[in-house]
């Protein structure tokens, strides 16, 4: 690994949050294996700003792709700790958990869901953890349309069977069968719908909706909430990707060449936007093939050829 | 609880979602059609020849069953039935009144009153009153009398005096009136109209040994004409009184006399009665007895009959054994005419089976492109912690309701369809009224002209379908021009007034359920694919 330097913002403490050591990372193109990252190694400590740079191939973004639990390394392929605990071992909740809570993405091309208005996305993190009800609900609408779809089967299916048809009780059992499909079709569709009535209030007025909307007002974006993605500029698509990204309180914010798809007034812009966040203790990661754009981070880690080969400040 | 969020955006915001809609619609409406007209087809046809020989016929061939009288009084005692009639049957010589016409045909010896409750006879019986022809024609014949048709016609004589009478299968007498496309007859030739005129029918009695006696030949009034929907019948068979009937075949009651006490006093003494017999019993269930039931409840009746006559002295006929009668259900009767029709029907369904298949396979392509395109968006989810079937939740919430609501819509379709089939039918057999087909060309011509407009701005998608529409508007207003009317169902071919249309609901909720299970799982498969994929992967997707 190589010596990170010392000359951190004021936030930065000596405490690694996520450590990864000897990585390595292969692609297959067709039947060609290309390994992109080679043993490469990097510690980011809390409160720190961590440039990756590195020209376009080196494997910058894999890195931050595997740091960020979005990817796993190659079978023996390194190890990354967050917090301690083994990334590479986390089972598939853990890893759903890490990357909801744990670190927050921002990419090149936003990624914002097209459908979905601009609070909504900003949002969406708070949306996506799995509560008790979230599967049983639905079951149980189902269980219970099903349930009385096959009684009203068996009881009226004699008279809707085809004199032609002698009502057999396989016949019958087929009907109540049919039935209790269709009923628990339209037992989870009610539910549904009044699922969505409930969540209109929640997404409008819940807590969450307050953080989103708050961030979003301090992005410059609070005329905006209500419009799609497809009616705002890049650096607005941008500036909503990175309140996705910081909806739920990520201890690490991680930029895939969060400016490459940016004029630079409208890169300055976000990267100053992202500076405010810094200075406030946010930890990011983010990886640039820009210099300029390094410039605003503590420090700069030099990817070249799958390695990390230089850290400086 | 992102999934009905997610789900309800997608449904609102492509077209794609209301084309797997339509798509989904259509299979089902289709199948939908195509089954109900099948199934209606084949109640018709069953319930034709139901209601021809109720539910259980007892059935023995010459000589008979004798003391069907008490045979009847044994069945009708039952609870499961609701009344049972004796009928007498031969094939016999059928003369009509004109042109020397002979034809062979299977006689029947009914009694109205009782045969009425069994079967619905009142309903088959074709002349309630004279058709108007047939009323021009009688005042033309300065006041000719037209017979009164009575609701249950009287066919045995009152006196030796009177014709008895006869009512014939409506096809019996093809050439005097035709059969228009509702179903109803037209009296072609008047003089010949059959209530007008008089038949001669000659049956063969078969003696107790088996030899064919003298044959008898009698004249009949054509008292109605009946129709029961099954060609084979309503060309062969004429119905006449019992009586009659037992007495053409020898059937009436005979005494027996004692041959050995002729040379002693020159007299033969009548030691006993030999019992009018039938060859048929035609038994009628009551509500709710199926005829298996009644078949079986007839089966005993029959043994305790069998029983009582043994009891009963030695100087009568007794019944046949039971082991030789025939105690049937009317499908086991039919067998040969139902069967077909069954291996049709199964045929049917096989061959929709494949139906189904290809509709399974247009909803499967359908969302496949549609989670296809949402590939970047399962990736999106992924990258910020969605769970794998959390994604998938998104999309069976997505596929159920376009099965759910396509299956309805589909329903509704099939449902209109199948209800209005007879006026959709007619309105086929009418030449396309001018106005449909001059509306096609003028909206061909407006579509030719926006092509241009396109064309000429440079805009090379409208201009396409603006020809393409063109082009399918100019091909509607052609056919409608050259339509000049075409039947499918032709009433003289299936010999049923109108097309079934009544909604086989059993086989459209199995349809319905088919369909949204098809969805749901057209939807989840592709998904459940994408949601596999690692986020990066599905990131880069495009």
């Amino acid at each position: 690994m190589n010596a990170s330097n010392d000359k951190t913002s004021a936030h930065a403490t000596d405490e690694p949050v996520l450590v990864a050591s000897g990585l390595r990372k292969t692609y297959r193109m067709g039947r060609v294996p290309v390994q992109v990252l080679k043993d490469a190694s990097i510690e980011i400590r809390s409160g720190e700003w961590v440039a990756i740079l590195g020209a376009s191939g080196s494997g910058k973004s894999t890195l931050l792709h595997l740091l960020g639990g979005l990817d796993r390394p190659d079978p023996d392929g390194g190890m990354i700790r967050f917090e301690g605990r083994r990334v590479s071992d986390f089972g598939g909740a853990e890893l759903n958990g890490y990357r909801n809570r744990s670190v927050g993405f921002v990419f090149q091309f936003y990624h914002l869901l097209p459908e979905l208005s601009v609070l909504e996305n900003a949002m969406l993190p708070c949306l996506v953890p799995n509560r008790w009800f979230s599967a049983t609900l639905p079951l149980l609408a189902a269980l219970i349309g099903g349930g009385v779809g096959a009684v009203v089967g068996s009881t009226f299916g004699v008279d809707i069977l085809p004199t032609a048809d002698a009502p057999t009780p396989s016949k019958i059992a087929l009907l109540a069968l049919t039935c209790g499909v269709l009923g628990a079709a339209i037992g989870v569709v009610i539910f549904q719908l009044g699922q969505i009535l409930a969540e209109r209030t929640r997404l409008r007025h819940g807590p969450q909706a307050a953080n989103s909307r708050h961030t979003l007002e301090e992005f410059g974006l609070g005329h905006r909430l209500r419009h799609r993605p497809s009616q705002l500029s890049g650096g607005e698509r941008q500036r909503t990707a990175i309140a996705r990204a910081l909806a739920s309180e990520p201890s690490i914010l991680m930029a895939d060449e969060p400016t490459g798809n940016l004029d630079a007034t409208t890169g300055r812009e976000i990267l100053d936007l992202l500076k405010k966040r810094h200075d406030a203790g946010l930890t990011i990661v983010m990886v640039t093939h820009d210099p300029t754009v390094a410039e605003y981070a503590d420090r700069v880690v030099q990817l070249e050829d799958g390695r990390v080969v230089e850290s400086t400040v | 609880m992102y999934q009905p969020l997610l789900a309800n955006r997608y449904l609102r915001s492509r077209i794609i979602p209301l084309i797997a809609v339509a798509a989904v619609a259509l299979c089902v409406g289709l199948v939908i059609i195509v089954v109900s007209v099948m199934s209606g087809f084949l109640d018709m046809l069953l319930n034709s020849g139901r209601t021809l020989m109720g539910d259980v016929i007892i059935r023995y061939a010459d000589p008979g069953i004798p003391h069907y009288d008490l045979l009847i009084e044994e069945i009708e005692s039952r609870p499961e039935a609701l009344a049972a009639t004796p009928v007498v049957e031969s094939f016999g010589l059928l003369k009509l009144p004109y042109g020397n016409r002979t034809e062979g045909v299977q006689v029947w010896g009914i009694e109205p009153a009782s045969f009425g409750q069994v079967v619905d006879f009142k309903d088959s019986l074709v002349w309630t009153e004279a058709p108007p022809e047939v009323r021009k024609f009688a005042d033309e014949m300065n006041g000719l009398e037209i017979p009164v048709f009575e609701k249950l016609p009287r066919l045995d004589p009152e006196s030796d005096d009177d014709d008895p009478g006869v009512i014939l299968g409506v096809e019996i007498d093809s050439a005097a009136k035709v059969r228009r496309m509702d179903g109803s007859y037209e009296v072609k030739a008047p003089a010949f109209w059959m209530p007008f005129r008089d038949v001669e029918i000659t049956l063969i009695p078969i003696s107790t040994s088996g030899a064919l006696e003298k044959p008898d030949n009698r004249r009949f009034d054509v008292t109605n004409e009946f129709q029961s929907g099954v060609y084979q019948i309503d060309s062969r068979r004429a119905m006449i009184g019992l009586e009659t009937g037992q007495r053409m075949l020898g059937l009436e009651a005979a005494p027996i006399y004692d041959t050995r006490l002729l040379d002693e006093t020159g007299e033969l003494e009548r030691i006993g009665t030999y019992p009018a017999r039938v060859q048929m019993i035609l038994v009628r269930a009551a509500d709710g007895v199926s005829p298996e039931q009644l078949r079986d409840s007839v089966n005993l009746a029959y043994s305790a009959f069998a029983a009582k006559i043994d009891d009963e002295g030695a100087m009568t006929i007794r019944p046949p054994d039971e082991a030789f009668v025939g105690i049937r259900t009317w499908r086991e009767q039919l067998r040969d005419l139902i069967g077909p029709v069954e291996k049709e029907r199964e045929l049917m369904r096989i061959l929709f089976s494949i139906v189904y298949l290809v509709c399974a396979g247009l909803v499967l392509s359908i969302f496949w492109s549609i989670v296809h395109e949402k590939t970047r968006d399962i990736g999106i989810l992924r990258a910020i912690g969605a769970s794998r079937p959390g994604v998938l939740g998104v999309f069976l919430a997505y596929g159920l309701v376009i099965g759910l609501v396509g299956a309805f819509l589909g329903a509704l379709l099939g449902w209109s369809v199948v209800v209005n089939i007879n006026s959709i039918h007619e309105a086929m057999g009418e030449p396309a009224p001018d106005w449909t087909w001059i509306t096609a060309f003028a909206l061909a011509a407006v579509m030719l002209l926006t092509a241009i407009h396109a064309g000429l701005r440079g805009g090379m998608l409208r201009t396409l379908l603006s020809i393409v529409g063109a082009l399918i508007l100019a091909g509607v207003g052609t056919a409608l021009v050259l339509h000049r009317g075409f039947l499918m169902w032709d009433p003289a071919v299936y010999y049923f007034n109108s097309i079934p249309n009544q909604v086989d609901w059993s086989s459209a909720i199995l349809t319905m359920a088919g369909a949204i299970v098809f969805s749901v799982l057209g939807a989840a498969i592709p998904a459940a694919k994408a949601a596999d994929t690692d986020p990066v992967k599905a990131l880069r997707y495009e």
